[in-house]
């Protein structure tokens, strides 16, 4: 991929091509439009046990919705070989020198380790997850076949580039500080390189692309036009925390990435039906949400619209967060901890939503009730029916993330 | 893969499309367009999308009209797609409009960009059964291996090609495009011989020669209705899938309207209307579809060409009651129903809680919106 031109799109939005181009020269031309020494050095022992425990240093909005960091990448890895207890040592090694490397916050560098069921299956040991598969009736997506994902994110698109090439042994000085090891010999890269951003106003950078309209909302952080991860639809860690077992403390990641049509979604649709389609139809008649959803405060109080979600359907349009929120603990808990962000990969706009969950099963029955094919009646297998009509899943993977302890090649 | 566009079939379809509807006169066009004797109007809009200038019937009635038009159709040549045989099919692009579910305000949606009206009609490869449910279609055209497009084509209604999947696809530049198909299993209730079928989700690919100029091709071939006729009750006749409504005339696929209501077996328990559709009701006893018990039958269509009507949310309420079910039957087609003993002197209403979410094109967007019960007598 070529770089983006700096003399040609806004400065926020080339930061961003560059992190989704990746490579040495990315990172270079990112490092020289960057002021240096603004990021944060860090020290490995003040990491908390969890890799997935984020929040604490995230910041929130006003209304208390917690802030996601603003730039990502997902590096895929593979196993070079059979790994032993000297290449456990090296990989901690590389991760502990990413976290002198940077600090814990958003400023810094937040990443987690997960582990595919193939990876489990290369060292002999019974996985802890399922293999990914298709979940709804209507889907044929690609299945993640890597063994490794490491989930980058940060504020400073630099920091995701660079850690991403000192891990593979491309940078030796990432902050100015010395990696003491890196995953070289034991990983190399694996496919698909993903990339995205969250954050206000970036939606609305890529309408030079054909398939994102210009009728997008200016303040939208997600390209479907609308905040998403309130406070009080997004599951606590703690209810997404491996409790028992060899990985007490872990969580498991799922990411299904998704094309969105936009142009039928901002074009086609009028107001009323988006917010209907993407809450409830009752948000749409009451006028619930008549911006990108400021007004909601930190709670879209879709659990008042849940009982409704059958007879809305029969009556031809249901919402995506109502029906999903029938998956919801019987105490209204949500099970998934969205850490999903837009992307544009393929120059297509997307989602890659990466869900935390404590088990695969959860994100499963989640994903089916948002799929709603039990809604039989007045709503079509996708017309009217949540936001289906929009998605198209092209990738589903599984993962598991151990507690920090045991990050490196676990089960070995 | 299948490859191109059949112009022969093309040009014999839009021929006889032609013919089959009626006297297209222009002399009316005078008083609309001024009296210079101009008998082509002007129909490429200021915006440069073709097709979406055209006159329109301002103030419809509430009810099935004819449009001011009728624009012609292209037939690709059909693809098989698992259980599924598709025909892609295209127009010029049109205004339709998209249901909001039991709001009688349906949204206008106005051709924005150059392209075509890309359409698709369903049936099943075994027994050429029209399958008129939504099967979350999805597209994805490629041109020089590059995505260009990604969308789901609507369900939609119109007069002369009834059920069908379509949207307004932006196509700018001449060349070849690739076009992925994606069809998901019937949701719908499937009995008789359709019980166990169409589970599977299924992939096509064709190939289509796009070139600017059929655009202007297109709108150059619309032919206009004679203008007092604008606006009437009534419908085009249907053009159908390359089969008209016989089937019997070497067509490829099934017509595009369901049976005459006295062509089903049972009990005839009327036709009703409610805001102009029209409701076939009739009780079948010892019907394989009720455990042979009696079954209620409910087949709502559009007036004059039969077009079916699905996904509405339909309940009954009265001396019998219950939720009337979607269903696609091998031998009775698309229709709701019921198990329930019908006894003579029963009354019930059959209740609309969602009118049809199909999207409308022109001539049936003021229809089959605003539904009121229908009230049926067992005699």
């Amino acid at each position: 991929m070529e770089l983006p031109d700096p003399d040609t799109v806004p400065r926020r939005e080339y930061l961003r091509g560059l992190v989704a181009v990746g490579g040495a020269a990315a990172l270079a031309a990112c490092l020289d439009s960057v002021d240096e020494g603004g990021v944060p050095t860090g020290d490995p022992d003040e990491r908390p046990p969890s890799q997935h425990a984020w929040n604490d240093v995230l910041d929130t909005d006003e209304y208390g919705n917690i802030r996601s960091p603003e730039h990502r990448v997902l590096l895929a890895l593979d196993l070079e070989g059979e790994p032993d207890q000297s290449d456990r040592e090296q990989v901690e090694a590389a991760f502990r020198s990413l976290e002198r490397a940077y600090a814990h916050d958003p400023e810094g560098l937040l990443f987690n380790v997960g582990y595919a069921p193939s990876y489990f299956e290369t060292v002999g040991v019974e996985p802890p997850i399922p293999h990914p598969k298709p979940i709804t009736n209507s889907e044929n997506p690609a299945l993640d076949g890597f063994d490794t994902l490491v989930h980058l994110a940060s504020d400073n698109p630099e920091v995701v580039l660079e850690a991403e090439e000192a891990l593979l042994g491309e940078v030796s000085e990432p902050n100015g500080v010395e990696m003491s090891a890196t995953l070289a010999g034991v990983f190399e890269r694996g496919q698909p390189r993903r990339t995205g951003f969250v954050g206000a106003g970036l939606p609305a950078q890529h309408t030079e692309m054909d398939a994102v309209p210009e009728s997008i909302p200016e303040a939208a952080p997600f390209f479907m036009g609308f905040k998403s991860g309130f406070a009080n639809s997004q599951a606590p860690e703690r209810r997404v925390t491996i409790q028992d077992g060899p990985y007490a403390g872990g969580t498991t990641t799922q990411i299904e990435s998704l094309d969105l049509q936009l142009r039928s979604w901002f074009e086609q649709d009028d107001h009323f039906l988006r917010v209907a389609q993407l809450f409830s139809p009752a948000h749409a008649e009451r006028g619930m949400v008549p911006g990108v959803g400021d007004e909601l405060g930190n709670s879209t109080d879709i659990e008042q619209f849940v009982d409704r979600t059958a007879a809305d359907a029969s009556e031809g349009v249901v919402g995506h967060a109502q029906k999903a929120a029938r998956a919801r603990d019987e105490d209204g808990t949500p099970p998934l901890l969205r850490r999903d962000f837009n992307t544009v990969d393929g120059d297509f706009p997307g989602i890659h939503f990466l869900s935390h969950q404590r088990t695969i099963e959860d994100f499963v029955r989640v994903r089916e009730a948002m799929a709603g094919e039990d809604l039989d009646s007045g709503v079509g297998q996708s017309h009217n029916n949540g936001i289906l009509q929009y998605i198209f899943t092209n990738r589903r993977g599984n993962f598991l993330v151990p507690p920090r302890t045991k990050r490196s090649l676990p089960g070995l | 893969m299948q490859h191109g566009t059949d112009d022969t079939a093309a040009n014999r379809l839009s021929r006889r499309a032609f013919l089959a509807a009626g006297t297209a006169a222009t002399a009316g066009l005078a008083g609309c367009f001024g009296d210079d004797g101009e008998s082509t109007p002007e129909v490429i809009s200021e915006n440069d999308v073709p097709g979406s200038g055209a006159p329109e019937v301002e103030n419809p009635p509430d009810a099935v009209y004819l449009p001011t038009h009728e624009a012609p159709v292209r037939m690709l040549e059909t693809v098989r797609a698992g259980e599924y045989v598709l025909l892609p099919h295209f127009t010029t692009q049109h205004q339709f409009w998209l249901m909001r579910g039991n709001d009688d305000q349906p949204v206008l949606n106005e051709p924005d960009s150059p392209g075509l009206h890309f359409m698709f009609a369903v049936w099943d490869g075994e027994t050429g059964a029209m399958i008129p449910v939504d099967l979350g279609l999805g597209m994805t055209v490629r041109r020089d291996g590059q995505r260009v497009d990604r969308r789901r084509p609507w369900p939609m209604i119109s007069q002369r090609m009834g059920f069908h999947f379509g949207d307004n696809v932006p196509f700018v530049e001449s060349g070849t495009y690739t076009v992925e198909v994606s069809v998901a299993p019937i949701g719908a209730r499937k009995t008789g011989g359709f019980s166990g079928r169409f589970e599977e989700s299924a992939t096509t690919t064709f190939t289509f020669e796009f070139d600017r100029e059929i655009e202007a091709q297109l709108v150059g071939e619309i032919e206009y209705l004679d203008e007092e006729r604008w606006g009437e009750p009534g419908a085009l006749e249907p053009m159908g899938h390359g089969g008209g409504m016989d089937e019997m005339d070497g067509g490829m696929g099934p017509g595009i309207g369901l049976p005459a209501p006295d062509s089903y077996p049972g009990t005839s328990l009327g036709v009703h209307t409610s805001d102009g559709a029209e409701f076939v009701v009739r009780s079948l006893s010892g019907s394989r579809l009720a455990g042979d018990g009696d079954y209620l039958f409910v087949s709502p269509r559009t007036p004059y060409n039969r077009v079916p009507l699905p996904d509405m949310s339909l309940s009954v309420e009265g001396d019998i009651g219950g939720k009337l079910t979607q269903t696609i039957d091998s031998e009775l087609g698309h229709h709701y129903g019921l198990t329930a003993d019908l006894a003579a002197g029963d009354t019930f209403d059959i209740v609309v809680e969602s009118p049809p979410q199909v999207a409308r094109h022109r001539g049936y967007e003021t229809a089959f919106l605003d539904m009121p019960p229908v009230t049926v007598e067992v005699d």
